[in-house]
């Protein structure tokens, strides 16, 4: 049984998959000046284990999964209290939950669960009630209350990459055209009100920075600048693995997290750099003709919202990267360090495969909050 | 049905709307992509070795200073200090506790060190302890394995002859000023260890002793921290120059030696060329302990001594020339003809003016005194007469042509000009018209008239040439200075130097010893001084004059003799100044003496060339 399963997995993702986590392993390895023990082999550890998951949850019943999708909402909305509560504060925001053994990110989790939560809801919601203010309330509900959690962390980065994917959700629903262009004006309204109001002020800053780079070249512009040399002088072939300057003499800040795509532009050049943006491209197409392929709500909303969360990582990360966007903090997915990170993203694609495996289960729709 | 087709055909629509959103974005990055890299390429890579390249300073070794023939006066020497580098350092506390076994830690130096460790970035060394003894050094390199981050290190500190019988001259180096460091930007002084030159000639000629500063090109992180040199950009640092003095530090150490525990300054110097050979204060101190940072204690006995070891006595300190004074005094006079040479004038112990009586320092007076002998005893009332035939003006304008109340520029800090009083002087500083009385006073150097031993002794050497006005100098260089004429009648001047020649040769001159300068036949001519550091009330003149031995030391009067030698042909001019050495006779002669003979001997002028000279006789 699970022999055939195995063989009916489409093995296209999971190797996609590795062969991107092998890149950040590699590049690692050189943002920390070639010493294996400062990252590199803990991030091929987390791959391995992140493999085991990603196969383990393809494996599971995607009925199980659906089954799953709001008491794992629940679960991560505890756990963005709990962060509230008993939160860690690392580089003065309070994303992370001491557990005892590890700490972890429930933000990161919260991507996943709403992107859940809204497929199942979407799934039990009959779709004449798609564009009805109950079926719009109860999405923007759903996405709202983790939003709310995730701001007072704060952290600006996960709460667009909760927001973006739920509202594609939305779109993908079928919700109007109308009602979508009215929501659209509404926001372009509200946005320089949030500026205003909602941001802190190193986030305003950020923002202002990312405007006008010439700001502040030491202080918060200081990343940009630098990575953007170390990208430029990458050129069209790179100074060669383990030879640019600008990531091995420290110049750009965060060079195996946020700012791993530095390390490639700067030792593989544009042609190490568009290689990259390949895969992510390949991967992801080959995920929205998954989507499509599936006949069940909850399971291509359930594709397409992890596709579009893992779409998302990329485009503010690089975005970010080439000083086109503000630093927010989006680690580039798969290749930067990081462990939630990583075993989300792991998690996401298992749901993925697991909803292309399971794509001829019928599931039942209006069974209520479980199963 | 038709309903859920529709759903499906609106999913299926949106997500390929979506996706191609999604390629639309993907295009744009990757056009930024070639945008930063292809376009803006070469911009970017030449900010990248920007940020990557930085030049160090390289610290040029300081110059040495020499004496004339090569003997080291300021030299550099290997300097033993202990660094910690803070990031390699577990336990602070810990470390400096193992190393307190070896070098005793204060509180303060811990305190301070902890200090520089939470100021500085976690790779740069903080001292623990300079001016190690070797000994020392050798017991914390074999204690190493147990003091991880603790770093011995050797550089290079300046170094004096611990004799100190250069101190004055040569001065000392110390860390540069705030003032220094804004007139000045050469970055060497801006490197943490550097020093510059304070006094002295360290100080005058810093500029060739400092040399100039290197630039090594290095590779640096975002920290700063070097992480490799390029030696091919290298830019050589270039030395500082060698600096070469007239002194002769044998003839400097020997007239310290005549000094012994006495105070005082004395100079000589050559009567053609003006090199000085000697430039001595006394009593001595050692420079090194400024260099190295000197304790309070030390600089409080420095400061009490009531020797003023630190007073440059041979430059800025001025004593009443006395007796030293009077061929000016008769120079003046027979320039202005009012002296015929033979006249005799009669001493009697005193004379009158007004109702003031100036006394002649042999109380019975010497008689009938001609030029020549009242140079030779020293008569005081023979220069009153004359000052008073010729006024202050003519005396001060000689006096300033033989090089007093000048400054001799030899770019050391602190020279005194002197000084040769007159009317306008005096109404000036005290508010009060000249009288005759001040003159009769300074004809006899004593008054207002102030002089340095190097005056003395460019005085004494401008005689002894008798056509150039010789300046003195200290530094060799490639061109001697420019003398100029000072037109001074050879046949008055050969007057005055038979009479020093008789103080010092003639049985009944002041200055006469049997044996001369020691060398047989070689004959020196000189002149006494005896100042007088206390008024001599007439009560206690009626009295008796107490006698030097029975006053405390500094009321006792100074020592002073100018000479020079050979008397045939002059080579060497000297002064000597003893403080308090009491009468000019005794102490400052025979040191003068005493140096010119050994100048002259280390010249290899013997007895052989003394005879050649007697020929001409």
């Amino acid at each position: 049984m699970i022999k055939d399963r195995l063989y009916q997995l489409d093995w296209f993702v999971p190797a996609l998959v590795m062969v991107l986590g092998a890149i950040g392993v590699t590049m690692i390895f050189s943002s920390t000046g070639g010493i294996w023990e400062d990252g590199a082999q803990q991030h091929l550890i987390r791959l391995m284990l992140g493999f085991v998951l990603m196969i383990g949850i393809a494996l599971t019943d995607i009925r199980i999964w659906m089954g799953m999708a709001y008491p794992v909402y629940l679960g991560a909305l505890a756990l963005l209290i709990g962060v509230e509560f008993f939160g860690v504060s690392v580089n003065g925001s309070q994303r992370w939950l001491d557990l005892g053994v590890t700490r972890v990110q429930p933000s990161e989790i919260m991507k996943l669960a709403v992107v859940m939560a809204l497929a199942r809801f979407y799934h039990d919601l009959p779709d004449w009630r798609v564009s009805k203010p109950a079926g719009i309330i109860g999405a923007i509900i759903v996405i709202a209350m983790p939003v709310g959690l995730v701001m007072r962390q704060p952290d600006l980065g996960t709460s667009i990459l909760i927001i973006a994917p739920g509202l594609l959700l939305l779109f993908l629903s079928g919700v109007r055209w109308r009602i979508i262009n009215t929501g659209l004006l509404a926001a372009a309204v509200a946005l320089p009100l949030f500026f205003t109001f909602g941001l802190k002020a190193y986030q305003k800053e950020r923002v202002l920075t990312f405007l006008d780079p010439e700001r502040d070249p030491t202080g918060a512009s200081y990343h940009i600048i630098q990575s953007k040399i170390a990208l430029g002088s990458g050129g069209v072939n790179g100074k060669g693995f383990m030879k640019g300057t600008q990531a091995q003499l420290d110049y750009v800040p965060e060079n195996s997290t946020d700012f791993i795509f530095t390390v490639i532009g700067e030792e593989f050049g544009l042609m190490g750099g568009l290689g990259l943006v390949l895969l992510y491209a390949i991967l992801l197409t080959l995920c929205l003709y998954r989507a499509v392929q599936c006949k069940q709500v909850f399971s291509r909303l359930l594709i397409m919202g992890v596709s579009a969360t893992f779409a998302l990582y990329i485009i503010i990360n690089l975005a970010m990267v080439m000083g086109v966007a503000p630093v927010v903090g989006v680690p580039l997915p798969l290749v930067s360090y990081g462990g939630t990170v990583m075993l989300a993203v792991m998690a996401g694609f298992g749901l993925i495969l697991s909803a292309h495996l399971y794509r001829d289960q019928e599931l039942p729709r209006g069974t209520g909050l479980l199963l | 049905m038709s309903r859920n087709d529709s759903n499906d055909q609106v999913f299926v629509r949106r997500t390929v709307l979506l996706g191609m959103a999604g390629g639309t974005v993907f295009c744009g990055l990757a056009a930024r992509m070639y945008y930063l890299q292809v376009v803006q390429a070469e911009d970017y890579r030449t900010l990248s070795e920007n940020n990557r390249f930085n030049f160090r300073t390289v610290v040029p070794p300081r110059g040495r200073i020499l004496d004339r023939h090569g003997v080291q006066l300021a030299g550099n020497r290997q300097d033993f200090r202990v660094v910690l580098i803070p990031e390699r350092i577990d336990d602070l506390d810990a470390t400096l506790a193992r190393i307190s076994r070896h070098i005793p830690i204060s509180k303060d130096t811990a305190a301070r060190i902890a200090k520089d460790i939470s100021r500085k970035r976690k790779f740069t060394p903080v001292l623990i302890a300079d001016h190690l003894s070797w000994e020392t050094f050798s017991a914390i390199n074999l204690a190493l394995p147990d003091l991880p981050g603790v770093l011995p290190l050797s550089g290079e500190t300046r170094d004096y002859p611990k004799d100190g019988t250069f101190s004055h001259i040569v001065g000392y180096v110390g860390t540069p000023s705030q003032s220094d460091i804004s007139k000045d930007s050469d970055p060497l002084l801006r490197q943490p260890t550097f020093q510059i030159g304070k006094t002295g000639v360290e100080q005058s000629a810093d500029a060739r002793l400092r040399g100039k500063a290197g630039r090594l090109k290095v590779e640096v992180n975002a920290l700063g921290r070097v992480v490799r040199e390029w030696p091919e950009a290298k830019d050589e640092a270039r030395s500082g120059e060698t600096v070469y003095l007239t002194l002769d530090a044998d003839l400097q150490a020997f007239t310290a030696e005549q000094f012994g525990e006495d105070s005082g300054g004395a100079a000589l110097m050559d009567v053609q060329t003006g090199e000085l050979r000697t430039l001595l204060s006394m009593p001595l101190y050692d420079a090194n302990k400024f260099v190295s940072g000197i304790t309070q204690a030390d600089l409080d006995k420095l400061y009490t001594d009531p020797k003023k070891p630190e007073y440059n006595k041979v430059l800025s300190g001025t004593y009443p020339p006395a007796s030293t004074f009077k061929m000016i005094v008769a120079m003046a006079g027979l320039e202005a003809g009012v002296i015929n040479p033979a006249e005799q004038i009669k001493c009697t112990g005193h004379m009158e003016l007004g109702n003031r009586r100036f006394h002649c320092w042999k109380r019975r007076g010497h008689g009938p005194m001609d030029m020549h002998n009242s140079i030779k005893q020293s008569c005081d009332i023979y220069f009153y007469e004359v000052a008073q035939r010729i006024g202050m003006e003519k005396i001060r304008s000689m006096g300033e042509r033989m090089g007093l109340a000048t400054v001799h520029p030899l770019g050391i800090a602190g020279q005194s000009r002197g000084i040769l009083p007159d009317d306008a002087w005096k109404r000036k500083r005290l508010g009060d018209g000249w009288r005759t009385g001040d003159t009769l006073n300074a004809s006899i150097g004593q008054g207002f008239v102030l002089a340095t031993p190097l005056q003395l002794c460019v005085m004494t050497a401008r005689m002894a040439n008798g056509q150039k006005a010789i300046k003195p100098h200290l530094v060799i260089d490639d061109a001697l200075p420019e003398f100029e004429n000072m037109d001074i009648n050879i046949g008055h001047l050969n007057l005055i130097r038979d009479a020093m020649y008789a103080v010092c040769e003639v049985p009944g001159g002041t200055g006469y010893r049997p044996d001369g300068m020691g060398i047989p036949k070689a004959k020196m001519a000189g002149k006494t001084g005896t100042g007088q550091v206390r008024g001599i009330s007439s009560a206690e003149r009626a009295s008796g004059v107490i006698k030097n031995r029975d006053l405390p030391w500094k009321y006792r009067d100074h020592s002073l003799f100018v000479g020079y030698a050979p008397y045939q042909a002059p080579r060497f001019a000297a002064s000597c100044i003893v403080e308090h050495g009491e009468s000019g006779a005794g102490r400052a002669a025979t040191i003068v003496r005493a140096m010119l003979g050994h100048a002259l001997k280390s010249d290899g002028f013997d007895q052989a060339a003394a005879e050649n000279l007697l020929v001409d006789l």
